[in-house]
């Protein structure tokens, strides 16, 4: 390693804390935390792979398997049904899996511990993440539609201001749960078993796997109650105008202020 | 090339860098940490020494406000580093044991994400410390020298009036650790303050101005590398082969010799322990003895190592490791 060359000073005798001026552009550590995640996200076949293939795949693939015609189980097009459900996969996926892996193994790596000693605020570790977390949706929502579009079409919007807000709602509360849990598990290995076990009962039971007009009572008990099958619920009845899903809304509206609330005071570095 | 003035503010604090007074830190009841005092003046570089378990790493965390004291006052450059962290960590710069990068952050976006407003130049800075070729590299790409060398560029980066380095050299390579110790004597050279958390002594004894000498989180004794080691290893045994040195006329002379406490010898070698002024006078013996100077003459002057030993051994007698009071 000869490219080695010992420390130069760059101003003899001055003091640059004092002297220097701030770089002109300089933006401030919130910023550059937001921005380099972002970054990373893009590079994280993990992420990208639960995030973004998967939930498209199985779209793709289930919402083929029932036809186009509502019968009893499905009150709507079968295709626009999981169209509109998948949506919902894309925050469950970020919230319950990418964003706890991604945190936790920054824990195992003593990342945070940098970060936290290098003077960034305590809480914009947490900040970036939630925002990391809101662009995913944002970014793997835009091309689920994408996809479905051509394939089974997009179900008209009968209710926008609901969905908007269900979308939110829920995109914020699966966030915000993902850091939550992020701060909470101790390794990568810990926090995908775990994202894994709370994810898939709620994808198969509330979102992306039988209609509940096919499961037995005890099940569909079960499964209507579940955070991320209140989310499809507030999100893909008022978007298929099917119900306007307001018990739903409120509830997961409690769950995203319980959630936030939880991940700003674990989320001290 | 010509000594440079600091850079650094060092030279505006008056008084001392670091001050711990009673400092005790406790884990699931085991005090780790023991009613600690520590004083580190501007400019100085101070090496904290010991064996596992000493509770240097824990100690440099509680000055970096990462750990909460159970009880005692520390000031690092006159702030509380628990209830001034954001303030004080911006003037700290730290290479922190066990801690990393994300595995695709490439070299530059580490350095522009941790630049603060009164950053130095990240690509200067890049090309000294030999990462220059290295910019787009992810992290995951670098071997331990180059990771290393990335950590320190990332503590030195906004210009810290103190740099904290635990177990800076551990795992690199012999030629790795050389470059590494340049950079931190360099820095030395500038006035920089360093604390150094160390087990390589070597390291310790190359680049501290003082050691500071931990067990069971107490101080054992601290001073400079060859103050301690006068101290607590005082002796030298010099060693040579001479050839018809069988009878005791000659391990007479040598035992009469100013400095010498003991000679031994088993067959044709001999060895000849004592004081360092014994080194002196056993060579003018040779000379003057008319012995051709014995082609496998070796001296072991006592390091800074063995000072450590004997004083964690001479320590011995502390009660073991003491238990919270419930």
């Amino acid at each position: 390693m000869s490219t080695f060359v010992p420390i130069q000073p760059d101003t003899a005798g001055a003091d640059p804390r004092s002297t220097a001026a701030p770089a002109p552009k300089h933006r401030s550590a919130t910023r550059r935390l937001v921005t380099t995640e972002l970054r990373l996200l893009s590079r994280e076949p993990f992420a990208l792979t639960f995030v973004l293939v998967f939930p498209i795949v199985s779209m793709l693939i289930i919402g083929g398997s029932f036809g186009t015609q509502p019968d009893d189980a499905f009150p709507v097009n079968p295709s626009h049904w999981y169209v509109a459900s998948y949506f919902t996969v894309v925050i469950g996926a970020t919230g319950l899996i990418m964003l706890p892996v991604h945190i936790a193994t920054y824990r195992e790596r003593g990342v945070l511990r940098r970060f936290a000693a290098s003077g960034f605020p305590r809480w914009s570790f947490a900040l970036a993440q939630l925002m990391v977390g809101l662009t995913a949706i944002a970014i793997s929502g835009a091309l689920l539609l994408a996809v479905a579009a051509p394939v089974y079409g997009i179900p008209s919007v009968e209710d926008p201001v609901r969905v908007v807000a269900g979308v939110v709602v829920a995109s914020v509360a699966f966030a915000s749960i993902g850091v939550l849990l992020g701060t909470m598990l101790p390794s990568a290995r810990a926090a995908q078993a775990v994202g894994l076990l709370l994810f898939f009962p709620s994808f198969l039971l509330g979102v992306g796997g039988p209609p509940p007009a096919v499961m037995s009572d005890a099940l569909r008990e079960i499964s209507e109650r579940l955070p991320l099958s209140l989310a499809n619920q507030a999100i893909r009845e008022p978007w298929l105008g099917i119900g306007d899903a307001t018990v739903a809304l409120v509830a997961v509206t409690v769950i995203a202020v319980g959630a936030m609330a939880l991940a700003a005071r674990r989320s001290a570095l | 090339m010509q000594p440079t003035p600091m850079r650094h503010a060092t030279e505006h604090i008056s008084g001392p860098v670091v001050t711990v007074r009673g400092l005790t830190k406790s884990y699931g009841g085991r005090v780790v940490v023991d009613n600690l005092d520590l004083h580190v003046g501007a400019g100085e570089i101070v090496g904290l020494i010991g064996a596992n378990g000493a509770g240097k790493t824990t100690t440099v965390e509680c000055l970096q406000g990462l750990r909460t004291p159970d009880s005692g006052v520390i000031r690092v450059l006159g702030l509380d580093p628990v209830k001034q962290a954001d303030r004080l960590r911006l003037q700290v710069g730290s290479q922190l044991q066990s801690s990393g990068l994300p595995d695709r952050l490439r070299v530059t976006e580490a350095v522009d994400l941790f630049a603060g407003p009164h950053a130095q130049d990240r690509d200067r800075l890049l090309e000294q410390f030999g990462l220059g070729r290295l910019r787009r590299s992810p992290f995951a790409g670098l071997s331990g020298g180059e990771r290393q060398r990335l950590f320190l560029v990332l503590a030195l980066l906004n210009r810290p009036r103190l740099v904290i380095l635990d177990e800076l050299t551990q795992g690199l390579d012999p030629a790795a650790r050389r470059e590494v110790w340049s950079a931190v004597a360099q820095l030395r050279d500038e006035g920089t303050t360093v604390m150094l958390v160390t087990h390589e002594l070597d390291e310790a004894e190359a680049l501290c101005e003082r050691v500071v000498a931990m067990r069971q989180g107490r101080v054992l004794d601290q001073g400079t590398p060859a103050e301690l080691v006068a101290r607590h290893a005082p002796g030298v045994t010099v060693r040579f082969g001479l050839p018809g040195a069988g009878g005791s006329a000659i391990r007479g002379e040598l035992d009469r010799l100013p400095g010498v406490h003991r000679v031994s010898q088993e067959r044709d070698q001999v060895a000849i322990e004592g004081a360092r002024e014994a080194i002196a006078h056993v060579g003018a013996w040779l000379v003057a003895s008319g012995h051709p100077v014995p082609v496998d003459l070796r001296v072991d002057i006592p390091d800074l190592e063995s000072a450590l030993l004997t004083l964690l051994d001479q320590s011995t007698d502390l009660p073991e490791t003491r238990k919270v009071a419930s």
